[in-house]
């Protein structure tokens, strides 16, 4: 079977291992097959642990994104009272105006580690695509990696990349200052004419979706009318499933006729579009770590399911060999007997 | 009143009963207490100041880096900040050396260059988180 030559292809041909035949001698010392369903049982030990691990921490970043919603919200809501109150077009703010685009910077988000099936590859093959779509229309595109795996990948390539991030297991608001900072400064520099983000949403377990969205320049309807989605991981029949929630959009916050405004309420709109890119960031990263989660719960399932099988499979081969090996003795036995007579 | 007060990573209050709130308002300080009319304020780096309604009526402090600030008709108020501290838990050494730090960055950036300015804006919170905290930075 191929688990059996994989698992031979790992021994050197020196060693001990390979020098015990595949029969069994009932002398209660270490035999080849009785090693290899032993490894292969830790194996699955080792596969299902990681299982469960990535499901706690699935658990824990649901929490995460729940902890968030309350500030989007009420941010969402000021914005939508506020953006009534004046006309967006009227007012000069660079980052809700867009512009002709000759450049495009496009955020990838990947993970850190591997053993995730096809999580990280399915990105990067989305993400290049993207860069070479934009290369036909003649747009220049450029990079910033967020997560160990993009950044290995393209960095071995001759891909223009302005920065480069980790990802984490675990996002936190300091993390998404730092990249929402680099795209902020890159925008209003005018190092680039729009900002795109590649990230991958938690749909299921099995299903992994890569979803694209810009960031900057904003639209002000779009941020009063889009409505959250969240994500929570349940047990159906004893299996894990995902469950996805789309929420309404924050209702406008309602301005009284004699409401105080201590600022302009441009100025405040244009003070609360870098609070908005900060919490997109955050909610992306945490959407996509657990979508990685995911992925590495499927993959270490797979490995388990495998291990399982291969066990069966080894301990019928060590049965029959015990069961020749007696008889074998038997025969033995008898003929030895027979001769005698 | 009721007090919201939310970070993008956790929320603090949601729907707390208190008896007044102090918020660092950027064009000053104001207090909220109940029957306020209604205000919408950006906040500056400072102190926001959590009045309690039981027993004592203990004063919560925490320092701010911004935010907003919106109090409804109702005498619901909103109160967002990208971040937060509870004055226990700034440590004063931490406070000065970063403050010095950014004055060195100031003095040897160029005049007028992004650089000064954030060593600037670094320098002027740390001496508001200073202040907050009963310590004189100059």
């Amino acid at each position: 079977s191929v688990g059996e030559k994989t698992l031979n292809n790992v021994f050197a041909d020196s060693s001990a291992h390979r020098s015990r035949h595949a029969t069994i001698v009932m002398d209660g010392k270490a035999n080849a097959i009785r090693d290899r369903i032993k490894t292969v049982q830790n194996t699955k030990k080792i596969t299902t642990a990681m299982k469960l691990v990535a499901a706690a921490k699935v658990r824990r970043a649901q929490d995460a994104v729940l902890a968030t919603r309350p500030f989007s919200e009420t941010l969402q809501s000021i914005f939508g009272g506020l953006v009534t109150r004046i006309d967006t077009d009227s007012l000069d703010i660079p980052l809700l105006t867009q512009r002709d685009v000759k450049k495009v910077t496009i955020v990838v988000i990947t993970g850190d580690r591997g053993l995730c099936g096809g999580y990280n590859s399915f990105m990067i093959k989305k993400a290049e695509a993207r860069y070479l779509e934009l290369e036909k229309q003649g747009i220049k595109g450029e990079f910033i990696l967020i997560g160990k795996k993009g950044v290995s990948y393209f960095k071995r390539r001759p891909y223009p990349i302005r920065s480069t991030f980790d990802c984490t297991q675990n996002p936190d608001a300091k993390q998404a200052l730092a990249i929402s900072d680099e795209i902020l400064n890159t925008y209003l520099a005018g190092e680039t004419d729009t900002v795109e983000l590649m990230y991958t949403k938690f749909v299921s377990l099995i299903a992994s979706v890569p979803s694209s969205r810009t960031l900057v320049p904003f639209s002000a309807t779009e941020i009063t009318e889009k409505g959250d989605e969240v994500f929570s991981l349940t047990s159906d029949g004893g299996n894990f499933s995902v469950e996805r929630e789309e929420l309404e959009a924050a209702e406008p916050a309602e301005f009284e006729e004699d409401m105080i405004f201590e600022q302009d309420p441009g100025e405040m709109v244009e003070g609360m579009l870098p609070l908005y890119l900060n919490g997109q960031i955050l909610r992306t990263l945490q959407e996509s770590v657990a979508s990685e989660l995911a992925a590495r719960m499927q993959s270490m399932q797979s490995a388990s399911d495998n291990a399982g099988e291969l066990a069966k499979t080894l301990n019928t081969q060590y049965n029959r060999a015990r069961q020749a090996s007696v008889t074998a003795e038997i025969l033995e036995i008898v003929s030895g007997a027979a001769a005698l007579e | 009143m009721t007090l919201n007060f939310s970070l993008p990573h956790e929320t603090i209050y949601a729907g707390a009963e208190v008896s007044q709130v102090i918020i660092p308002g950027e064009a000053g300080e104001y207090g909220v207490t109940v029957n306020h009319v209604p205000i919408i304020s950006q906040l500056q780096p400072g102190v926001l100041q959590i009045i309690h309604e039981d027993g004592g009526g203990e004063t919560e402090k925490y320092f701010v880096a911004g935010g907003y600030a919106l109090t409804h008709e109702n005498s619901v108020t909103d109160v967002t900040c990208p971040e937060a501290v509870k004055l226990d838990d700034i440590d004063p050494d931490a406070v000065s050396k970063n403050y010095d730090t950014a004055k060195t960055a100031h003095a040897s950036a160029e005049l007028g260059s992004l650089a000064q300015a954030e060593a600037q804006i670094e320098m002027e919170t740390n001496k508001a988180m200073g202040a907050a905290i009963g310590l004189t930075l100059a």
